[in-house]
């Protein structure tokens, strides 16, 4: 079977030129699509496809649906799409009879649905289902799984669901995953938990700073990490800022200043990093006196 | 009619006629018959017809295609594979681009998402801080409120209290001088001397009439 090793489109602010060539999504000559339908009928058509026994075929249908083109269609009509597909995404998720290829693309889906809109997989009840699928033994269950969460926890109501449903002991294990992306998503989803007062407190009970620091620091790492890890390294520093917004984490996070100050100075050649360095040691030694607030 | 069954003449006279055994036949109601069957022969396939072999007519005449006669094949198979390698590692290198620009696009999109997640992480703390921070606001602002407010309401018991005492420090000693006045406030012995007197001399005045 075909990996359709598709990325998950986020559309908002940037359009994608895809080759108009047999990839494109509709074109019989790319036997590992299913044809799409025009319009409104793309993804009734495609679920019905879905719907079918047939492994190969749902996959095919699977793969038009995470590629890019549909997420087009999607942006365009927008609410009434989503609004239908993502129930039945969810659904078919739960059901756990599909092999890990299409459970990896229609956790890639979800993700891509949840970056335009994340209220209809919350109001689906999408974080105890993906809480579910954190402890996948598939790597790329797993990643994909963290890159819904991090796509879901972007709005309050989705902050508050991760730290109700206890999400956050699971991610805190899966800082010390193999993979530096799950890695990456799981500091995600915690940079943005850590936003809200009970986020901050349960990250705090959970000692997750001294693991953060350790994502953080540079030691042993070598060049060619460095670019795989630069999302892991922004998210963690974003995650100490947070924290460092609560008097614990701030405590804790005073002893520790040198080794963020070594990420702040020029000798960081990532632009991104050092700025987000510079950001989190001004927060932790943010004092009133020196906001220059009236 | 001859046959030989039938006698002819008189029969009276056959007695002397000498034998005739040589003539005589076995009468019997067998008939002798003889079969006799014919049948045509099963077709036979037919030969084939030779060959019609006209004579030999005419001249002979031959001809022969020599090596490098028709084409150079070196000459003219660098064409064919110019054309056809050409194709194959042309269509390669399209399918090797695509791939790479699509890997391209794909990183472009990670990285924009990896900042975007970044940016919007900011924005949402700063927005939560804010929110925080007016909420602490508010909640002083309200609280000093409630400060200025008690202090406000003990000021003005203060200045009652003050006012009352004021008020009522006159109150009583008029009081007592009023009751006073009206006799409310005597000395109970001096009373009962005045009274029995008074008493006596009513009794005495009253004896005189």
């Amino acid at each position: 079977m075909p990996k359709c090793a598709l990325l998950a489109l986020d559309i908002s602010g940037f359009r994608v030129k895809l080759l108009d060539k047999h990839r494109m999504a509709g074109s019989p000559y790319d036997p590992s699509r299913a044809p799409v339908a025009y319009g409104r009928r793309a993804v009734p058509q495609l679920f019905s496809e879905l719907q079918q026994q047939e492994a190969p075929r749902r996959l095919r249908a699977l793969a038009s649906l995470a590629d890019g083109r549909l997420l087009i269609i999607l942006q365009e009509k927008r609410a009434e799409a989503l609004l239908t597909l993502v129930p039945k995404l969810m659904l078919k998720l739960r059901e756990e009879e599909e092999e890990e290829d299409v459970q990896v693309l229609l956790l890639s889906t979800l993700s891509s649905c949840s970056c335009l809109d994340p209220l209809p997989a919350l109001a689906s009840d999408g974080v105890s289902l993906l809480l579910h699928k954190l402890s996948d033994s598939s790597t790329d269950i797993r990643r994909e799984a963290t890159a819904a969460l991090m796509a879901l926890s972007v709005c309050e109501d989705g902050m508050r669901q991760v730290c109700e449903e206890e999400v956050l002991p699971v991610l805190v294990d899966l800082l010390r995953d193999k993979d530096v992306e799950v890695q990456a998503n799981a500091a995600g989803v915690i940079m943005y938990a850590a936003i809200i007062n009970e986020g901050k407190r349960q990250c705090l009970d959970l000692d997750v700073i001294p693991i953060l620091l350790s994502l953080v620091s540079q030691d042993g790492e070598e060049e060619k990490d460095k670019e795989r890890k630069k999302a892991l390294v922004m998210y963690s520093l974003r995650a100490l800022t947070a924290l460092a917004e609560a008097p614990q984490g701030r405590c804790l996070l005073l002893e520790q200043l040198p080794l963020l100050g070594r990420r702040s100075e020029a000798a960081e050649e990532d632009q991104d990093i050092r700025r987000n360095a510079q950001n989190a040691v001004r927060v932790i030694t943010w004092t009133p006196c020196n906001t220059g607030d009236p | 009619m001859y046959d030989r069954r039938v006698v002819r003449g008189n029969t009276y006279a056959q007695q002397i006629i000498p034998t005739v055994n040589l003539y005589l036949e076995e009468l019997s109601d067998v008939i002798v018959a003889s079969d006799i069957e014919c049948q045509t022969d099963a077709f036979l396939d037919k030969p084939a017809t030779p060959l019609f072999i006209p004579a030999k007519s005419g001249k002979d005449v031959e001809t022969q295609i020599e090596e490098g006669e028709l084409f150079d094949f070196d000459r003219e198979v660098q064409a064919l594979l110019e054309v056809l390698v050409g194709k194959t590692v042309e269509q390669s290198l399209e399918e090797v681009m695509e791939e790479e620009e699509l890997a391209g696009l794909r990183a472009q999109q990670r990285a924009f998402r990896e900042l975007r997640n970044n940016e919007l992480e900011e924005v949402l703390r700063l927005k939560e801080q804010e929110r925080r921070r007016s909420k602490e606001k508010e909640r002083r602002v309200a609280q000093q409120k409630e400060v200025l407010r008690k202090e406000r309401e003990v000021a003005e018991k203060i200045a009652a209290r003050a006012f009352t005492q004021q008020y009522l420090a006159d109150l009583l000693p008029a009081v007592f001088t009023s009751l006073r006045s009206h006799g409310y406030f005597y000395d109970p012995v001096e009373k009962a001397i005045i009274d029995d007197v008074a008493r006596k001399r009513q009794e005495a005045f009253k004896d005189t009439q």
